[in-house]
């Protein structure tokens, strides 16, 4: 037999059971994770999106009220006092129509400056974004302005939805090919694989600028505990079920074994019951022809006598033969060497086994079940007997008990067990509320043959009967007192030291 | 050979009698002989199946159970190898199904031991009458056949018509003859079949002329 199979199978379970549990906690976890990304990185859009749409406020302002700037303003914002407010803001620069933009700054600004006057607007120059530098220049009348910017300020650290220094996620800025990292993440945050990532444009009337942020997914992220203690609980589950499946399959085991020992018994007696035919048979055909013929010889018009008297002569040889056949089958059967020792039986456990074995046939036949076995404040008592011949005994009664219940409807069926101790003697009835036995039955009840079932030998009672004597009781039918039907009476002799006790428990 | 013979006259008819006990063989041999059939007795079914002689009139008796090879096994066999003697089983502990498939393997009758004297030699009768019969109806076949042989293309023709009940004109014109030469072909063939009548004729060859 293959056991390997169901090992496999249950480990197969096992596996499936864990990891689709484990795959459930990990996707719940990237789902929430992943809704805190795609969350933080909308509110991070926002707020650089409102920092940089502030820039044209400044410079529609300066362009509007057309305030007279020192010159030191071109190196230091503070000096505006708008640096105060805007801490991005590195330096304010103010333009008349005779002068130039400070030297240091890209030269692109008068070209942007132009743009600005057409369109009305601020014109950025992000050439210099690499370095975190981005120059916002708005056209006026009679001064231009234009802010030079840092980017990397413009975090409002406050509001700022990823703690600056140890967020995993990456942010960047991005403008023709130049990027400006506001926040570097995990050190592997932009190595390529399983990765998460937004890219939104910075909506901004004048400064276009490009927001990326990446998360960078790492197998740590998973919560491993969880899924190693559901795995493991899983594991104890199946176990448990395993070990449960494997008691169950072997009861059943057990059981069809039973089957088969009794269909095995069944069979040797079929096949018993065949060969003694055959072995009985031979001599009754010789001697029925044998003294069929004898006879025909004599009523011949002369009778030969003679033949007559050879035939007869068979005939009485071959009722011999049957009689030796009969004789080497009683000693087959008897077996003396196979009996084993009487022994102490608890009688209690003797009919709680007995009645385990037809315990399906019992419920099957809603048998209501009486057995009164305790009598209290007294020792159970042990009967001396053959544990397989009382077992045997027990079964048979029960059988027969079973089926003659089976005339009577299923609400009223009773079966009454008890026992009691008298002199050194234990009795045990067994009772049940079936038809009884037939008057004319009585008499050879414990017969052979004799049967009033269709399928029934006839040799249960005789069988039991002859057990129980040789053990050393009786087997018998007694008057029911409780119930109507049959009631059986074995009668076995009680273990010297447990009926010592004198006061032997009385019937209940 | 284990032979038993009794009965008065050798041509009455034989019972092959098989069972591997000899006292069972010895009763019903004795029991057989009191109505004068002759029983041959073998103890051993093999050798009974090699050495019996096949063109005696009469039965057989097999015993289901034998040592060797079964009863219903060795019937088969006979079946097989032609054995027209009707074949009686007996059995010490029959059932329904042992009887089904001894009467589907073509046993005449099937008998339990201890087996009455009466319904055995009822049954024995029997078997013998209808063996005797059998045989008159081959045997009389077989010389049907060997008369047929001796007729001529010609003279068959003519049997095949005057079977189907044809007078001697519409033989003559079916097959272009005269009424005189049908007439003598009729009285050649009904010598040649040693035809007592014309009836008898039609009974006995009609199978013949439809080969």
């Amino acid at each position: 037999m293959n056991w390997k199979r169901p090992g496999i199978a249950w480990l197969l379970a096992w596996a499936v059971a864990a990891g689709s549990g484990a795959a459930w906690l990990a996707q719940q976890r990237l789902q929430a994770l992943h809704d805190t990304f795609t969350t933080n990185a909308r509110v991070a859009h926002r707020l650089l999106s409102q920092q940089l749409v502030q820039h044209d406020a400044i410079l529609a302002t300066l362009s509007l009220l057309q305030p007279a700037l020192g010159a030191d303003a071109l190196v230091n914002a503070g000096a505006t006092g708008l640096s105060r407010l805007y801490p991005q803001v590195l330096g304010v620069a103010q333009r008349q129509a005779d002068q130039h933009w400070p030297a240091s700054w890209p030269e692109a600004l008068s070209h942007l400056e132009q743009q600005s006057r057409t369109s009305g607007h601020a014109h950025m120059d992000a050439s210099r974004l690499a370095d975190g530098k981005l120059y916002v220049v708005q056209a006026g009348q009679p001064a231009s302005y234009t802010l030079k910017l840092d980017l990397r300020a413009t975090i409002p650290q406050g509001e700022w939805p990823y703690p600056a220094s140890h967020s995993p996620v990456r942010i960047w800025l991005s403008q023709n090919g130049l990027d400006l990292v506001l926040q570097p993440g995990a050190a592997d945050a932009s190595a390529s694989g399983w990765a998460w990532a937004v890219q939104k444009t910075l909506s901004s009337p004048s400064q276009v600028l490009e927001l990326h942020e990446r998360y960078k997914l790492h197998p740590r992220l998973l919560p491993w505990w969880s899924m190693l203690a559901w795995a493991l609980a899983c594991a104890l589950v199946v176990a448990a079920l395993r070990a449960a499946w494997q008691q169950r399959a072997a009861r059943q085991r057990a059981e069809q074994l039973l089957q088969y020992g009794q269909i095995a018994r069944l069979n040797t007696l079929g096949e018993l019951a065949a060969g003694m035919a055959h072995e009985l048979n031979q001599p009754l055909t010789a001697i029925l022809s044998n003294s069929q013929a004898a006879r025909r010889l004599l009523d011949d018009a002369e009778p030969r006598v003679d033949a007559a008297r050879q035939a007869m002569q068979q005939a009485a040889e071959q009722a011999k033969r049957a009689s030796a056949v009969i004789g080497r089958l009683r000693r087959l059967v008897e077996r003396p060497d196979t009996a084993t020792q009487p022994q102490a039986v608890p009688l209690a456990q003797a009919v709680t086994d007995a009645l385990h074995l037809l315990e399906p046939e019992l419920r099957q036949r809603q048998v209501q079940l009486q057995v009164q076995l305790h009598a209290p404040a007294t020792p159970l008592p042990t009967a001396q007997a053959d544990p397989i011949a009382l077992q045997q005994i027990l079964h048979n009664l029960l059988l027969n008990a079973l089926q003659a219940m089976e005339a009577v409807p299923a609400a009223q069926r009773q079966l009454h067990i008890q026992y009691r101790q008298q002199g050194n003697d234990l009795l045990l009835t067994v009772q049940d509320n079936g038809p009884g036995i037939a008057p004319e039955l009585r008499e050879r009840l414990f017969t052979p043959f004799a049967t009033t079932r269709a399928q029934g030998l006839g040799l249960g009672l005789t069988l039991s009967q002859g057990l129980a004597e040789s053990m050393g009781g009786q087997l018998r039918l007694v008057d029911s007192p409780a119930l109507r039907g049959a009631c059986f009476e074995l009668q076995l002799p009680a273990t010297p030291s447990s009926s010592g006790s004198g006061s032997g428990p009385t019937s209940p | 050979m284990p032979m038993f013979e009794s009965g008065d006259h050798q041509h009455s008819p034989l019972i092959h009698l098989v069972d591997d006990d000899q006292a069972v063989r010895d009763s019903l041999a004795l029991l057989i002989s009191t109505v004068g059939l002759r029983v041959q007795s073998w103890a051993d079914p093999l050798v009974f199946a090699a050495q019996f002689d096949r063109q005696s009139i009469g039965a057989i008796v097999l015993d289901v159970r034998m040592p060797g090879v079964s009863g219903l096994a060795l019937l088969g066999q006979l079946m097989e190898q032609g054995v027209d003697q009707p074949i009686l089983m007996l059995t010490g502990h029959g059932t329904v199904d042992m009887c089904r498939r001894a009467f589907k393997g073509g046993a005449a009758e099937f008998l339990e031991k201890p087996v009455d004297d009466e319904v055995l030699l009822e049954a024995l009768q029997t078997a013998v009458r209808q063996h005797v019969r059998l045989r008159a109806q081959t045997q009389a076949d077989r010389a049907a056949q060997e008369h047929y042989a001796q007729l001529s293309p010609r003279e068959r023709e003519v049997l095949a018509l005057i079977v189907q009940g044809l007078t001697n004109k519409e033989i003559g014109r079916a097959l272009e003859l005269s009424p005189r030469t049908v007439e003598t072909h009729r009285a050649n063939l009904f010598a040649k079949l040693e035809a007592p009548s014309l009836a008898w004729l039609i009974r006995r060859y009609a199978p013949l002329t439809e080969l």
